[in-house]
């Protein structure tokens, strides 16, 4: 047993000084394994969206930051759920935060756009 | 010296070296004329024989790349909208001009990875879990390789007690590794190594502190 504490201890402590670069700097919410989930079973977007609306309103309270792409997969699928509106507006919000979407959202943007316009004059 | 106080050294050897850095630079020379603040994960070429590897890895890139303080492209979305265009096969993507998905996107950067192993092999009481991957970044600016990296990690579970009951115990744990192996630790754990070492990593980001200031580093 006490071999074992021996071997593992100094693993531990050269792990954390030299390969665990820093702290987080965004609140990731649990966006990896949502995703990991949703790729495993498609039927789970719902929980997918779910997981990164609870992010981006964690982040807004906590003052903890949205990390990049988050506003841009969200609204994505409310735009794949006819929520056009909606995702415009986190199209532009991705935008705001994050300068270098800029070309990538104007271009959503105009799709999700173009799309309400079509709905609204049929 | 008695063998435990060995491998204790040997162990501290190993994990300094790894830590501190490989002794081989990366050169950065292209990518720091560049500095990419933007990269773009492009669908991922899966040379595994398990077709699902391809998305359960792209569930773990976009965080590391986002906390070594670039902007990362919405991978789903990505994924989504490429697909939507006709560009859902890995391979055409991959051999495309990087400069044209700059220009679609508006990134700086494209990440290309290829899975060249994600499978969970049984030998003799014993089952291997192998994830093996390539990273390549491109400048969507002029096409160029800013960076590569090559990753493996290899994961043999094992029970912890010796004798017989040892045996059988390993047994056990080897068929539920391969019947249901977890890549996902050995996934982060890869791209930990590919992004987060040293000389061999990708240099700070325009997100992070030191972005242009770790010369000495990469």
């Amino acid at each position: 047993m006490t071999v074992r504490v021996l071997l593992i201890t100094p693993i531990l402590v050269y792990s954390l000084a030299g390969c665990v670069t820093n702290h987080q700097r965004y609140g990731w919410g649990s966006y990896d394994p949502s995703l990991y989930a949703y790729y495993k079973d498609p039927t789970k977007e719902a929980a997918l969206a779910e997981s990164l609306a609870a992010i981006i309103s964690t982040a807004d309270s906590n003052h903890a930051p949205v990390p990049p792409g988050i506003y841009a997969e969200y609204g994505y699928l409310q735009l794949q759920e006819g929520k056009n509106l909606a995702a415009v507006e986190l199209f532009k919000q991705e935008e705001s935060h994050w300068p270098e979407s800029k070309v990538f959202m104007d271009r959503m943007i105009k799709v999700a756009s173009a799309q309400t316009a079509t709905s609204t004059t049929k | 010296m008695n063998p435990v106080s060995k491998l204790f050294l040997l162990g501290s050897v190993l994990m300094l070296t790894a830590c501190v850095g490989a002794p081989k630079k990366y050169d950065y020379a292209q990518f720091r004329t560049e500095a990419p603040r933007s990269i773009l994960v492009v669908p991922v070429i899966n040379k595994s024989v398990d077709v699902n590897a391809p998305d359960y890895f792209l569930a773990t890139i976009a965080t590391p790349l986002a906390e070594r303080g670039y902007y990362v492209f919405p991978v789903n979305m990505v994924k989504s909208v490429l697909s939507d265009d006709g560009l859902s096969d890995a391979n055409l993507v991959h051999s495309g001009d990087p400069r044209r998905l700059g220009e679609l996107f508006g990134a700086d950067a494209v990440m290309y990875i290829s899975i060249e192993r994600w499978d969970a092999k049984y030998v003799v009481l014993s089952t291997t879990v192998t994830v093996e991957l390539n990273y390549t970044i491109k400048s969507a600016h002029t096409g160029e390789v800013l960076w590569s990296n090559h990753q493996q990690v290899v994961y043999q579970p094992q029970a912890n007690s010796g004798g017989l009951a040892g045996l059988l115990a390993n047994a056990i744990v080897a068929a539920i590794a391969k019947a249901a192996p977890n890549y996902m630790p050995l996934a982060h754990q890869a791209n930990n190594g590919a992004i987060n070492f040293k000389g061999t990593g990708l240099p700070a980001g325009p997100y992070d502190g030191l972005f242009g200031k770790d010369m000495s580093d990469y």
